[in-house]
């Protein structure tokens, strides 16, 4: 893959991570237990959707939900 | 050239089953293949109503896999997680590109893995994979959805209100660009 092309992945992966950093509800986030509370922070970091619902014990769309409880976009 | 057939992932579904104009999807193409793994990942009372109604009308249609297209979305997740630079994809988003390149169906994802494949895998680089973005901007060409032309961006601000699901700001910005210019051809 050129190196332009790269480059340019990375400044998506880096801009959506701010953004979802931005939106999201932290007081949310921090009253959640653990497990869930982690999920979330993992998600905002990665955006890694699949992952984040298995920490979390929840199925997709489950946590898919809770992310909009949370405030956190998904940027795609 | 209009093609009449899409498969969708779940990731795009829970998404678009929350947009206030999500019928459009099926004005856009004569059926939505929906392949049973993505089936059974969908849960939520709303998107389950959505993709009944849709069955029954024939809009949406179930797709089972074959062993063969299996065996290959299995190859497409190990090859993912083999590249670092290439966002993980899993077996329901997998099997969607596998249909897509097969099959020449559109692939509707939001998942960033499947996204990016046809950039970073050469065997799936004539496969064409859509986020919503792509389709509400497919429809604004078609003349399905009538653009804002006072405010061109509105129509995608509504979708990230209805979904809280928001598009990159580059990609954004060209499709805005495109929807001025549908509204300069049209003036």
């Amino acid at each position: 893959m050129p190196i332009e092309s790269l480059e340019e992945l990375l400044s998506e992966e880096k801009e959506a991570r701010e953004i979802r950093r931005r939106m999201a509800d932290w007081r949310f986030i921090e009253s959640q237990p653990p497990r869930i509370r982690e999920a979330l922070k993992y998600y905002i970091e990665t955006g890694d959707i699949r992952r984040a619902a298995k920490l979390a014990g929840l199925a997709l769309e489950d946590f898919r939900s809770l992310l909009r409880r949370a405030r956190i976009p998904v940027v795609v | 050239m209009h093609r009449p057939f899409a498969v969708a992932d779940t990731c795009f579904l829970i998404d678009w089953a929350r947009y206030r104009r999500r019928d459009i999807l099926f004005k856009l193409f004569r059926t939505v293949f929906v392949p049973e793994q993505v089936l059974d990942e969908i849960r939520s009372e709303n998107t389950v109503a959505w993709i009944a109604g849709a069955l029954a009308r024939g809009w949406l249609s179930l797709y089972t896999p074959s062993s063969m297209e299996v065996e290959e979305a299995i190859r497409l997740v190990e090859w993912s997680r083999l590249h670092p630079q290439a966002a993980a994809i899993d077996m329901p988003e997998a099997l969607c590109l596998v249909v897509g390149r097969r099959r020449g169906y559109i692939v509707l994802t939001e998942n960033r893995g499947a996204l990016l494949a046809p950039r970073l895998n050469k065997d799936y680089s004539g496969v064409e994979v859509w986020r919503a973005l792509e389709v509400i901007l497919e429809a604004l060409r078609r003349g399905i959805l009538e653009p804002n032309c006072e405010r061109p961006d509105t129509v995608f601000r509504e979708y990230s209100l209805d979904t809280l699901h928001l598009f990159p700001s580059k990609a954004l910005e060209e499709a805005v660009k495109e929807v001025r210019r549908l509204c300069l051809s049209r003036a």
